[in-house]
């Protein structure tokens, strides 16, 4: 049938035929992809090693994902921009909540990121900010959303995750080194390490995947 | 013509009630009632730009919708009743609906609680006829006088010739038998919508939560919307006053990224808002004011593309956002052609931006490298063990007398961290402006 429909598609069209194949064609795809198990939403992290160890292959969509590196420096932001460039090239906006620096614009511009996209939220406090990180997972117009949390509980956690799935957005949390040693119920947890020149992410949790696999960054593909 | 009449039988109570739990507040407020019919006024207005209004002695109240003429564009007057009273109902009035062609017989049919609707006046008579007589709107000598003739139906008295009527029992009872099946037109007062919308309410207990104010101000903001909707405008700020002891006031400024009218998402805006604000003193009385007017940018009714409604919902996010966390709070960044790494930047509030025009990528590997983050002063330091690469020196700024002379590296720590540092060319000094995060 995908066949025929093709076939049409090169004699001219009215617009009315135009719009019924067009129907017919959105059924026939839908109807192909219904058998397929559905597989979990993900963003390509845009390093092809990584994503062969992520379920899905990217960072989860609808879903938190943890990031706790062991300092600041260390490549922790940089592994996030190829997928943020992607979201926001897309069109969907980047939330970030309370960063402990300044994003420094002409870095972000020279890896891709629409800066349009990117927004930041400035809140008095720490409980401000995981109000306004629920807030802004909870809408579908935004991709990704970035937050910095000094401490959290597992309910708070559960919360985010929550709202990420209602907005089927990424939600990336950077945590303090300690937290690893607590369990948390988001659906990836990410150990970094600065490794020789490069970035070594230890996969503590992954929902439907492996856990404790171990893959390296050189510093050139990341930071460039 | 064709009525909708909603009888309100403990209106001037229940308008007096500070809160939805504490209906029955400690005494009535002489004021309360009258304002808040207006306020309901409004919000039917939504319906019909023909609406009626009465308050009894007794406290209890009336509004007339006509709704004939928009009867089809808003479906049969069945879905009306119910949509009317499914607004209601939130709003914490106790309520029964009538719908007949005189003014009337609307109000009577309200009155007997009947479900049934009449639409023409046969179908009216009809279903008038086995009323008792104590339902007609006549006062209270008159009820009696007609007892005292052995009737007890309203369809016994209407079968009686007129002019009798009149001999027996008076004209204003022969008048009033008159409209109510329609036979004598019933002169009305409408309602107007005013140019600006004020609306307001007291308590008779003062609030001292903030949540508290939510159940009255839902009210105001339903008669906000109401107004908005006949006018076919809506508005991007409105102003919340709350009323303390002997005239001070709190004034709020409710601001909306992009115009709307939706009462339950002007209320969002202001429980954020409210929930940020420290009461200074209880309150007495709410106020709410909208002068701009504007043109509705997206009608809820326009059940437009998933880009558009996503972009609506990330302006209703932004709103939130500013409501609690002020203003200035959302803020989206700018990149500037300046070789100074503290001036290469700007940051102003955010607004809804077009789709990104796909830019050509190259352009941005022109860019020399940066750090993801940099600090907000540079910090002074050491001399680092460890340059990895560098320098790169930028000479600028003479021109305005913030002038620069830096050689910039890239500097390695013990623990793997990467910095962005510089040795001042003229202190010679070291400092870390940036991390390669």
């Amino acid at each position: 049938m995908t066949f025929q429909a093709l076939q049409n598609l090169s004699a001219p069209l009215s617009g009315l035929d135009r719009d019924a194949l067009r129907a017919r064609i959105d059924h026939i795809s839908r109807h192909a992809h219904a058998d397929d198990p559905p597989g979990p939403a993900v963003q390509p992290t845009g390093f092809a090693d990584f994503d062969a160890l992520l379920p899905g292959g990217g960072w989860p969509l609808g879903a938190i994902t943890e990031l706790m590196p062991e300092a600041q420096g260390i490549g922790e932001l940089s592994l996030l921009l190829p997928a943020l460039a992607k979201l926001s090239r897309a069109g969907r906006y980047l939330m970030w909540i309370a960063p402990p620096c300044l994003p420094y614009p002409p870095a972000l511009v020279r890896h891709g990121l629409v800066l349009d996209r990117l927004l930041l939220v400035q809140a008095q406090d720490a409980r401000a900010a995981l109000w306004a990180a629920e807030q802004a997972l909870r809408c579908p117009a935004i991709g990704a959303v970035l937050a910095w949390p000094a401490a959290l509980d597992d309910r708070r956690v559960r919360r985010l995750q929550l709202a990420a799935e209602t907005g089927g957005s990424c939600g990336l949390l950077y945590r303090p080194p300690l937290a690893a040693l607590q369990p948390s119920p988001a659906a990836l947890r990410l150990r970094l390490k600065a490794l020789g020149p490069g970035l070594q992410v230890e996969i503590q949790k992954a929902r439907g995947g492996r856990a404790h696999a171990l893959v390296v960054h050189p510093a050139a593909a990341v930071r460039a | 013509m064709l009525w909708l009449c909603i009888q309100l039988p403990r209106f001037a109570l229940e308008a007096s009630a500070g809160d939805a739990c504490a209906l029955v507040p400690t005494h009535r407020l002489p004021d309360a009632a009258p304002a808040a019919l207006k306020t309901l006024a409004l919000w039917a207005m939504q319906w019909s730009d023909q609406v009626s209004s009465q308050l009894t002695a007794d406290g209890d109240a009336a509004l007339w919708l006509e709704i004939g003429a928009s009867r089809r564009l808003l479906g049969e007057h069945a879905q009306l009743r119910a949509c009317v009273a499914e607004a209601l109902t939130p709003l914490g009035y106790t309520h029964r609906l009538g719908i007949a062609p005189t003014v009337q017989g609307a109000a009577l049919l309200a009155r007997a609680g009947l479900t049934a609707s009449a639409v023409t006046r046969a179908q009216l008579l009809q279903l008038l006829a086995p009323l008792p007589l104590a339902l007609l709107a006549l006062p209270d000598e008159q009820l009696i006088a007609l007892r005292g003739t052995g009737l007890r139906l309203i369809g016994e008295l209407l079968a009686l010739p007129i002019a009798s009527i009149a001999r027996r029992f008076g004209p204003d009872a022969a008048l009033y038998l008159q409209r109510l099946r329609g036979a004598l037109p019933e002169p009305l007062r409408f309602v107007q919508t005013p140019p600006r919308f004020e609306s307001r309410c007291e308590f008779a207990d003062a609030i001292s939560e903030t949540t508290t104010l939510l159940f009255p101000l839902q009210r105001l903001l339903a008669g906000l919307q109401g107004y908005l909707r006949a006018r076919d405008r809506a508005v991007q700020r409105y102003e919340l006053c709350l009323e303390h002891h002997r005239g001070a006031l709190t004034r709020l400024v409710i601001g909306l990224a992009r115009p709307g009218r939706d009462a339950a998402q002007l209320l969002a805006l202001a429980r954020e808002r409210l929930a940020a604000t420290v009461l200074a003193a209880p309150v007495h009385g709410l106020r709410v004011a909208a002068d701009e007017l504007l043109q509705p940018v997206l009608l809820q009714n326009d059940l437009f593309s998933r880009a558009a409604q996503h972009s609506e919902q990330f302006q209703q996010v932004l709103d939130r956002l500013a409501a609690r966390l002020g203003a200035g709070a959302v803020q989206a960044l700018g990149h500037t052609a300046e070789h100074r790494p503290e001036r290469a930047w700007h940051m102003s509030a955010a607004q809804l931006s077009a789709p990104p025009a796909a830019g050509p990528e190259h352009a941005a590997l022109e860019l020399p490298r940066r750090p993801c983050w940099l600090l907000p002063q540079p910090r002074p330091i050491d001399k680092p063990q460890q340059l990895l690469a560098g320098p790169e020196r930028i000479e600028s700024g003479w021109w305005d007398g913030a002038d620069v002379a830096r050689d910039y590296y890239l500097a390695r720590e013990a623990d793997g961290a990467q910095l962005w540092v510089y040795q001042d060319l003229r202190a010679g000094g070291w400092h870390v402006h940036g991390i390669w995060a």
